[in-house]
């Protein structure tokens, strides 16, 4: 194996990894944060979310349960509501490795959106909530365009709330 | 610091110039096309536009098999399904759209239809659903706005849902687009300054965007410069040949900088207050695109202010310091605004369309934060800060 293959060896090893923690943090968000429940709220009950990196993957499924909340997807739709699919495995590490934020990435054509792309802006916006409460603020930075005006209190409070949900849906095997 | 990355394509050949439409013959030649069917509107028959394209393809080689003018303003599925209709039973072989976006729209539709077989345009909606090249498409704009000749994108009108549909394919840009000053000689005063509002937008948010790149930085001034230069002489002046080339060739120049590097804001509250109120879309860009200016300049004043020299030429550029560009070139803006209003009464502000009520802005900004141009604006916005930048365009 030369070091090209190794190297991209690694990086598919961190994508699924991340993508893998991305999917559980966005359900637990979703029942931690207001706006990202009032972003998701208006998309109807089994509406399915993918993220995945071309082809065929790694990546995440995740369902609308009505109402903004998400849970992770049991069975997978042959064709997912809206699929936000990384062309490359480089392109999806840039992202998930904090070098490019979101929009950025879009604005860099590393993804393709199947679905209506302004479901894809409300995803970007959940996504961009969730980084901003559960990274420190320094890596949030530079994956969102704007880093809110989150207080210390709130941001600790519900970072340590989603993370308990993370922790225990773990240890449920959910 | 973001690592640089881009892609631009643009395959369509520009035919461009005095006598330009004589070419379309001998291009379709090359193609091995004999039979075109033209497709277009009242208007662009009613203006004698027609009666020209008609003599000069009678003095050719390649006459044109079969007419279509019944394209409406604002096209639907069914007049889609009518010019496909009409092209496979004149057994035609290539497409000449002539008209401004919704005639141009309505032939690459046509063209999906005729090329792929079938009736249900509504399977290949969407972005990437065609697979193979489609019929050769000739697009010859008579408005110099819209920079639908070199995009790779057709909206048409599903009526029965009420709902526009985008398509969007490499196969549908155009294979040329033709560019002769006379079939923009006749365009009212309020139309042609709106439309090149349009194209001015265009070129702005191509350039001040988050998916801007040094070749559609290029085409995005020298597109503003021939705006700048030439709007308000062909105002002056309607009958100016030379000026409407160079605004059409702007309009074009425009489109090939925005469909490779996307717009931002304004075109996300204008396709809201264009779906909500009706009002036209260059109306939307002109009144929109000096507020939203304002509103950008706290994260990217430097672009910003790099469009001065195109917009008000090397000595005002050279004058003004590089900390006052961005607001200088937003103040060049509004002026170019405040003359065309003086020449054709192109409404300043939203108040004066007379089609947006107050009551309307928080509709207008609820579905703009959704707008898929939204992401590609340099600053992030919420919907207060819409609803800000909307009571600003307002008026007074």
């Amino acid at each position: 194996m030369n070091r090209h293959r190794l190297r991209l060896l690694l990086l598919r090893l961190y994508v699924t990894v991340m993508l893998w923690v991305v999917g559980r943090a966005l359900v637990a968000t979703s029942r931690v944060d207001d706006t990202v429940r009032a972003e998701l709220a208006p998309l109807p009950q089994g509406y399915q979310i993918q993220m995945l990196v071309m082809p065929g993957g790694p990546g995440f499924v995740v369902e609308c349960q009505g109402e903004g909340t998400l849970v992770r997807a049991k069975v997978v739709k042959t064709l997912p509501d809206l699929c936000i699919a990384f062309k490359h495995v480089a392109h999806a590490f840039l992202v998930l490795g904090f070098q490019e934020g979101t929009a950025q990435a879009f604005a860099h054509d590393r993804m393709v959106v199947h679905g209506d792309v302004s479901h894809a802006i409300r995803l970007v916006r959940c996504l961009n909530t969730m980084e901003s409460l559960i990274l420190p603020r320094w890596i949030a930075q530079r994956a969102v365009k704007r880093y809110p005006r989150l207080g210390v209190r709130e941001k600790t409070v519900k970072a340590a709330r989603i993370y308990a949900l993370f922790a225990k849906n773990l240890l449920l095997f959910k | 610091m973001t690592q640089p990355y881009y892609a631009f394509f643009c395959p369509v050949k520009i035919i461009a110039g005095h006598a330009a439409l004589e070419h379309i013959p001998f291009e379709l030649g090359a193609l091995s096309c004999s039979r075109p069917m033209l497709i277009t509107d009242k208007g662009v028959r009613g203006a004698g536009l027609l009666a020209l394209v008609e003599a000069i393809f009678a003095s050719s080689h390649v006459p044109i098999t079969v007419v279509f003018d019944d394209v409406p303003a604002d096209s639907s599925l069914s007049t889609v399904r009518q010019a496909a209709a009409s092209y496979r039973s004149h057994d035609c072989d290539a497409l000449i759209a002539i008209g401004g976006g919704s005639v141009i729209d309505t032939a690459k539709a046509v063209n999906i239809l005729v090329s792929e077989g079938g009736d249900d345009l509504l399977q290949y909606a969407g972005a990437h659903n065609l697979k193979r090249a489609l019929k050769p498409l000739f697009a010859v704009p008579t408005t110099s706005g819209t920079g639908s000749e070199v995009t790779m994108v057709a909206v048409i009108s599903d009526t029965d849902a009420g709902v526009k549909i985008p398509f969007t394919s490499y196969y549908l840009l155009p294979n040329a687009a033709v560019l002769d000053p006379r079939m923009t000689l006749t365009l009212p005063p309020l139309v042609t300054a709106a439309t090149a509002m349009d194209a001015l937008t265009h070129a702005v948010e191509a350039y001040t965007g988050m998916a801007a790149n040094p070749m559609s930085d290029a085409y995005a001034t020298a597109a503003i410069q021939k705006i700048s230069r030439n709007l308000l002489a062909v105002m002056d002046n309607p009958h100016d040949a030379h000026g409407r080339l160079e605004l059409a060739q702007a309009s074009t120049m425009a489109g090939i900088a925005f469909s490779n590097s996307m717009v931002g804001m304004v075109h996300a509250l204008g396709h809201s207050i264009g779906a909500l109120c009706h009002l036209p879309h260059g109306m939307c860009m002109g009144i929109l695109l000096p507020y939203v200016l304002e509103y950008n300049e706290t994260v990217g004043a430097q672009r910003i202010g790099e469009l001065l020299l195109p917009l008000a030429g090397p000595e005002v550029y050279a004058a003004t310091p590089q900390s006052r560009r961005a607001g200088r070139a937003v103040q060049v803006i509004l002026l170019l605004r405040d003359n065309l209003y003086q020449r054709c009464q192109l409404p300043r502000n939203l108040q004066e369309t007379g089609k947006v009520s107050l009551e309307q802005l928080e509709a207008i900004a609820d579905m703009a934060i959704n707008d898929g141009s939204i992401i590609f604006n340099p600053k992030e916005s919420d919907r207060s800060e819409l609803l800000a930048v909307l009571r600003r365009a307002w008026g007074p």
